[in-house]
């Protein structure tokens, strides 16, 4: 079949009048010069990439470029793009965008970003790429602007919503993708009932993770590439989690996705130094520690409500005071206030926290920019109050702070204060590349939480070798963590999407629910430590195979 | 485009505007917008309109523009990606769509010269599918006896030109109109275009009908939903080869036959 031919007529009639009525006609130079504007803008090849002649100021790196260039030739403008977490994926998105803009195969785009990102995403597109891109603030914004940034939570719901599929889109940008895993959610359907010519879904976890979550994903961006639900699962599912047919499985996804790991950048990454510091309590610690088990034969309180009061405990008196309270105020019981009380006695006994000690004692060591991060608000609350009283300026970072509020927060840390803590919370999509140390005042179980904590100073841009901290308090459930994830397993030490292989591969992605299935269920310390050693030994068994898979890829003779 | 290149294009466009040049050396440029071009370029439509409203004579803009990233002194940096260019790209079509020009011939013995009418088309094709590249023609129509030359503007710009026509100098009457002109130049560009291979075309033919099978088994119910078509209107607009055909600029040329020995 031959290509359609389309002629633009609509100048025709205009040059036929000017003929008629002799003229106006242009200046020779001004008609030379747009004939060489024209001439220069040219784009002489199907391939290769022709934004970074336009972006002089931008350095891209060549796992970049190279990223581009497979979505645009290879994968023809639908893709998965699922970095690790700190390689640019958004600068790899819009540098696509600019390609496919400047060669004109697209002009109307969406991009949907989670709430927080609308900004940023707007400030990097243009002042780096020279998008005009405008965050969605007034229902206009869909019908007049081409580019334009908005949450799904704000597109998927009317007005937005008829407006938006009224939208002709030439191109679809969806930032944390990962969220729409679930093909049952509002989100999902919304972004399905969107045209999608060209499509890039960003994700920061590998979409490895679950069977369906591979399906719904990539059925979103191309419909029947996996085949049908019902075929899908005919094809790879074994029993309730197991995977069959993984090598051709894999095969089709890398052809929708790109991941790029830091081992294969080819980059100098700086080093990660993980330090583990085990803090002995005093005293008065140990016995409010050692009290809360009380609570489990008087007020039959255990399993997880015990276990987050032990982790609270471990945290700061705080935190532990802010729960023990509220539980107080629930049960409004005399009997109960009796054996609560002495608790809150014993809070008030404890003069000085062994943790904040430490802490204070390595800011001063470490003389530079901190980031501590902790689990709890009150711990939060504490640390800045304790740090200040010892002359150490700190801000607070929270994920439910405002936008603007988090900017502050972040350029106050970065020219005024010395130690920024943050709770969990603080970590999408914050860079803070100019900081090198990080405290982990309390332990997440979940290994790639710690991940995403680190990935915020471990990231392009990082000059410095990454110093980690991580805070335990001896003879606590915070040390057998620990052990479990930071001795023996060494998780941190590893390349990122290696532990998230690992864990995938022993179908082990909630190793938190796993270890706290272990606390909850086990009759004594002993019995802790030998399901955690065995968990460890299992994981670190399947590293060494995992190795020597690669190993023997890479030497050919698999 | 290299910088050097940039400094000479903004220069050029300025002075044949008719903008005072205020400075012009190794990176820099300052110029005095003319009222026209401030009304293109600068976007402010209100100061206008606000000062003709109350009779002001408005001040036109002072642009400063270095080419020399090195340069630290003041104005815009402007380089091959920067949105001010490509606006001024843009509006030297828009200023210069059409345009009439006689060849300057010395007149021997005070005999009089014939010009012959042409007709010059500059166009851009774009061949298009999921990716996509251009290329420039720029054709010649002799409007008497239909002789077609490719690469017309290069012969032009070797030529001398003017807008008003030379002493001793008279042009011949043109036996094809020119819409005729104009038709005998599309006829001629679709020859060319169906006789080239088309290779690009029948991959992306390819992919489209690999795609559109995922999704009919992807959609396997008779009655298939809102997205199923949604999608399909998707396949067809990514992946459906055309060729544009696109007017860059053209005009009238009354050129001797020296030109072409």
């Amino acid at each position: 079949m031959d290509p359609e031919i389309i002629f633009d007529h609509s100048w025709q009639d205009e040059f036929i009048s000017r003929i008629d009525s002799d003229g106006p006609w242009a200046n020779w130079e001004v008609y030379k010069l747009a004939f060489h504007a024209e001439e220069e803008k040219r784009i002489p090849t199907f391939e290769g990439l022709m934004a970074p002649e336009h972006l002089p100021h931008v350095t891209f790196l060549p796992h970049q470029i190279e990223t581009a260039q497979t979505v645009i030739e290879k994968m023809h403008g639908k893709a998965i793009l699922a970095d690790e977490v700190g390689l640019g994926k958004t600068i790899e998105a819009g540098l696509i965008i600019k390609e496919y803009m400047i060669r004109g195969l697209a002009k109307k785009i969406l991009i949907l970003v989670p709430a927080s990102l609308v900004l940023q995403w707007a400030t990097e597109l243009n002042s780096k790429f020279y998008i005009p891109a405008v965050p969605q603030r007034k229902s206009y914004v869909w019908e007049q602007c081409d580019v334009v940034i908005s949450s799904i939570d704000t597109a998927k719901r009317e007005p937005h919503r008829s407006l938006i599929l009224k939208q002709d889109y030439d191109f679809i940008i969806i930032d944390e993708a990962h969220k729409l895993k679930n093909s049952k959610t509002k989100n999902y359907e919304f972004v399905q009932s969107l045209k999608k010519k060209f499509c890039l879904l960003l994700t920061a976890t590998p979409i490895q993770n679950r069977l369906s979550e591979i399906f719904y994903l990539v059925s979103l961006l191309k419909p029947g590439y996996l085949g049908s639900a019902e075929a899908f699962t005919k094809h790879y599912r074994d029993g309730k989690t197991k995977v069959k047919n993984e090598e051709r499985l894999k095969a089709l996804v890398n052809q929708v996705m790109v991941r790029n790991r830091r081992e294969d950048t080819g980059l100098d990454w700086p080093k990660r130094v993980i330090e583990s510091i085990e803090i002995p309590l005093s005293d008065q610690e140990r016995d409010l520690y050692d009290s809360l088990f009380t609570l489990r034969n008087k007020l039959n309180i255990k399993g997880f409500s015990l276990i987050t009061l032990q982790r609270e405990a471990c945290s700061s008196r705080e935190a532990v005071y802010v729960t023990l309270n509220h539980m107080r105020k629930k049960f409004d019981n005399p009997a109960v206030n009796e054996i609560i009380d002495p608790l809150f006695d014993k809070i008030n006994a404890i003069q000085s926290q062994a943790k904040a000690n430490k802490a204070l004692e390595l800011i001063k060591k470490i003389n530079d920019k901190v980031i501590i991060f902790t689990e709890y608000r009150a711990t939060q609350l504490y640390l800045q109050w304790f740090l200040q009283q010892n002359g150490i300026s700190s801000v607070p970072f929270r994920g439910g702070f405002k936008r603007s509020k988090k900017d502050w927060m972040r350029t106050l840390f970065q020219n005024n204060a010395q130690v920024l803590i943050a709770t969990e919370a603080g970590g999408e999509g914050l860079n803070l590349q100019f900081c090198n140390h990080i405290i982990n005042y309390d332990l997440p179980w979940n290994p790639m939480r710690i991940e995403q904590r680190i990935g915020r100073i471990h990231r392009l841009g990082q000059k410095n070798d990454v110093h980690i901290y991580n805070f335990a308090t001896k003879g606590t459930i915070e040390d057998h963590i620990l052990k479990l994830l930071y001795n023996k397993i060494h998780l941190f030490e590893n390349v990122i999407g290696e532990l998230d292989d690992i864990l995938t591969r022993l179908n082990l992605r909630d190793l938190d629910k796993q270890v706290q299935t272990i606390f909850e269920e086990s009759e004594s310390a002993g019995e802790i430590q030998i399901k955690l050693d065995n968990i460890s030994s299992v994981i670190n068994s399947e590293k060494d195979l995992l190795k020597e898979e690669m190993h023997n890829e890479a030497s050919g003779d698999s | 485009m290299k910088q050097a290149a940039i400094h000479d294009y903004l220069y050029k466009y300025f002075k044949s505007n008719n903008c005072e040049i205020l400075e012009n050396h190794h990176s820099q440029l300052k110029v005095k917008l003319t009222v026209d071009l401030d009304k293109l370029l600068m976007n402010r439509p209100f100061y206008w309109h606000y000062m003709e409203k109350i009779n002001q004579q408005p001040e036109t803009a002072v642009l400063t523009f270095k080419t020399d990233p090195k340069d630290e002194g003041d104005g815009e940096f402007i380089h091959f990606g920067s949105p001010r260019l490509h606006q001024i790209f843009q509006s030297a079509q828009q200023l210069a769509p059409f345009i009439r020009l006689f060849h300057i011939v010395p007149a021997l013995e005070n005999k009089s010269i014939a010009l012959k009418p042409w007709l010059g088309l500059n166009i851009k094709v774009s061949y298009q599918c999921d990716v996509k590249k251009d290329r420039i023609l720029s054709l010649g129509l002799q409007l008497i006896n239909g002789t077609l030359i490719d690469q017309f503007q290069s012969l032009l710009e070797s030529l001398p030109l003017t807008p008003k026509i030379p002493d001793y100098c008279y042009t011949l009457q043109p036996l094809i109109r020119p819409l005729s002109g104009i038709r005998r130049i599309e006829s001629y560009l679709v020859t060319m275009l169906k006789g080239e291979t088309h290779d690009w075309a029948s991959d992306a033919i390819r992919r489209w009908e690999h795609d559109l099978h995922l999704l009919d088994q992807f959609y396997d119910e008779e009655e298939k939903p809102e997205t199923y078509h949604s999608e399909k209107e998707a396949l067809k607009s990514q992946y459906e080869p055309k060729i544009h055909v696109q007017f860059i600029n053209g005009g009238l040329f009354y050129l001797h036959d020296s030109a072409f020995s």
